[in-house]
């Protein structure tokens, strides 16, 4: 029997793909959970933030970028602009890496700035109050980008040039290499943060607010610094996600852009980046292969599967809180190599 | 002066419809403060409880009555989902000394739950009763009186039932008693006797029921589907923590004032600027809560009690 190689090639690549982008999120809200205790139930304002950006300025840029001159719009007009966009982006994979870069950077800013925005309201309140905000805050931003036509071209949403287009038949591969480099990272980085005085900084306040503050550690700077990173990376998510699917829609959900990773990293363990890569590939795995599998399910199901998908991810994470709320990898204590050491020395001196 | 007549263009209509939607936001809004004051948690899940009551009055209509008598069946359905909800999740997370954290965490996944069943609920209504399940709007139903609406008047009405109930619930019966004496210090009415996480338990059923009562209104209001509890959630949080999350009459305080912002401040502003600015009407409650969370944290209710 000869295995279906391109579809197994299709599948992985949709697979990791996904992966790379929400282990992007889950290691965003690993830093401003785990790290630095600020319930973030608002994860989906940065991405779509991230998102919607790219899709309202990528073609604009790119335009800039090769100096096409036209009087089109590039968001209301994004097809006919892409059409003399796209074949010159085809045959020149250095503008198309440098556009990228730029797309990055614009979809962490604007990410950022957005996490600032989210937060400042309730920056010096109480967990609960500032849960409430941030959730609510995030709920703006599908209403605005429905209703500001200039931003994405209302409900129907835009298109974004084809900035892998270069590799012709291999550039959902290529895309998702970019997806799973800036995956790798950010995990990097995020294990390089908490062995920082940041790092440390963030868990003592979240360890314990007063004792932090009585020592001159000031809670709304570093919950600023947290979000601040957290959503340049959701904002980044964005970006990739979009470039990878080349569209984008004002239909980011609540429930999978900021449920799914909270799930996520519930399951892995709050505050461990292993766990976060754990729990990232058990959910984007099983989430696919309902999708592949959706077929068979629906004979015998007589409403949407998508909907039982809701259904068991509820009962999952209320069991997961019950019964291993530290999670399948629980976050470890850091303690450095010279710290430990001395340590070693002070016992046996006993 | 131009700009007075421009005043007078907010017609009594919209004036009705700034009523009703500001009691309605209210009842919601109540359960949501009730619930923080006797568990500590701000409740997610409440955009389900509010749409099981929007699909009571479905099922009521579909049986052959009046829909609004589905504020009945959506106060004990309601009622229920909080019941399982506090004492299937929250009871054993209460009982581990789980961190608020954790608590909204686990009623935000409820809230998953559910809103996955209340789909599977309409797509259901819609093979077998041939109804379109996702878009319910029984306005045509709607009795009026002298031209007003009769939603208007029954969720008036449903609101201040509500809260006379309540009132005498919490002040003139024992139970309303230890309830309330479980909001104020819970440790010390366990040490009197009182059997706290029935107490909690009777306050999940309550705030349920009056949420289910609310959604029960809602299809007479604007057209509703399975996602409407969650489209509204972020303003029925705005309203209670507008009129204060720690004051259970704060609630519908916070509800008339941002059900009068949304809908009657945004029709002033759109004979200004234009109707476009009407689709944006869903951030006014979030500026206001943000004026709220940074001028007065602890909602209006406070500044009047500090004062007097």
């Amino acid at each position: 029997m000869q295995l279906p190689l391109n579809e197994i090639a299709l599948f992985m690549t949709d697979f990791l793909a996904l992966f790379g982008v929400y282990l992007i999120v889950t290691i965003s809200l690993n830093i401003q959970r785990g790290l630095a205790g600020i319930p973030q139930f608002g994860l989906m304002f940065a991405i779509a933030g991230g998102a919607y950006i790219t899709g309202n300025m990528a073609t604009r840029i790119a335009v800039w970028i090769l100096g096409i001159k036209t009087d089109l719009d590039p968001v209301i007009d994004c097809t006919a602009v892409l059409s003399m966009v796209n074949p010159m982006l085809n045959t020149q994979p250095m503008t198309s890496f440098i556009l990228i870069l730029i797309y990055l950077a614009i979809g962490a800013t604007f990410g950022a700035v957005l996490g600032l925005i989210q937060v400042a309201p309730a920056i010096r309140l109480r967990e609960d109050y500032l849960a409430i905000t941030l959730l609510a805050f995030a709920e703006i931003i599908n209403v605005i980008a429905t209703a500001y036509k200039p931003l994405l071209g209302g409900a129907f949403g835009v298109q974004v040039p084809s900035v892998y287009g270069w590799a012709g038949g291999y550039r959902y591969g290529v895309a998702t290499l970019a997806i799973l480099v800036i995956a790798a990272i950010s995990y990097l980085y995020a294990e390089y943060l908490e062995r920082t005085p940041l790092g440390r900084t963030l868990k003592a306040i979240r360890e314990n607010e007063v004792a932090a503050a009585s020592l001159g550690k000031s809670l709304v700077k570093y919950r600023a610094i947290a979000i601040v990173i957290g959503s340049a990376l959701c904002g980044m998510a964005g970006t990739l996600w979009t470039l990878y699917g080349e569209y984008v829609t004002p239909t980011y959900t609540r429930f999978y852009w900021t449920f799914l990773p909270w799930l996520m990293v519930l399951l892995g363990g709050i505050g461990s980046n292993r766990g976060a890569l754990l729990g990232t590939a058990i959910f984007v795995a099983l989430d696919k292969l309902i999708i592949y599998y959706k077929h068979s399910f629906e004979a015998f199901l007589p409403f949407d599967v998508v909907w039982l998908d809701y259904i068991l991810l509820g009962i999952i994470t209320a069991i997961i809180l019950i019964y291993r709320p530290q999670g399948l990898l629980p976050e470890r204590p850091y303690i450095p190599k010279d710290i430990r050491k001395r340590i070693e020395e002070k016992i046996k001196q006993f | 002066m131009g700009w007075v007549s421009k005043v007078e263009i907010i017609s009594l209509g919209t004036l009705i419809s700034a009523l009703t939607w500001s009691s309605i936001l209210s009842l919601m809004a109540i359960g949501i403060t009730l619930l923080y004051r006797t568990t500590k948690v701000p409740n997610f899940a409440h955009a389900s409880f509010v749409t099981t009551g929007v699909y009571s009055a479905t099922i009521v209509s579909l049986m052959g009555f009046h829909p609004y008598l589905g504020m009945f069946l959506g106060f004990i359905l309601g009622g229920l989902e909080g019941l399982v909800l506090f004492y299937a999740i929250l009871e054993p997370l209460r009982r581990r000394r789980s961190s608020i954290f954790i608590l909204m965490i686990a009623t935000l996944s409820y809230d998953i739950l559910l809103y996955g069943l209340l789909n599977v609920l309409a797509d259901d209504l819609q093979t077998t009763y041939k109804i379109l399940a996702r878009m319910i709007y029984y306005s045509r139903l709607d009795f009026s009186i002298g031209g007003v609406p009769g939603v208007a008047v029954i969720s008036l009405l449903a609101l201040i039932t509500t809260v006379i109930l309540l009132y005498i619930l919490l002040n003139r019966t024992t139970l309303g008693v230890a309830l309330r004496a479980c909001m104020e210090n819970t440790a010390l009415a366990q040490t009197l006797g009182i059997n706290v996480s029935l107490m909690l338990l009777f306050s999940w059923f309550i705030a349920g029921g009056i949420a289910g009562v609310a959604g029960a209104l809602l299809p007479f209001y604007t057209m509703c589907g399975p996602y409407i509890g969650m489209l509204y959630i972020a303003e029925m949080f705005c309203a209670s923590i507008l009129g204060g999350l720690d004051q259970i009459y704060g609630a519908p305080l916070g509800g008339f004032l941002i059900g009068f912002a949304k809908v009657a401040l945004i029709s002033v502003l759109a004979s200004f600027v234009g109707p476009w600015i009407t689709e944006y009407a869903p951030i006014i409650p979030l500026a206001a809560m943000a004026v709220a969370l940074v001028l007065v944290p602890k909602g209006l209710v406070a500044i009047k009690i500090r004062r007097g």
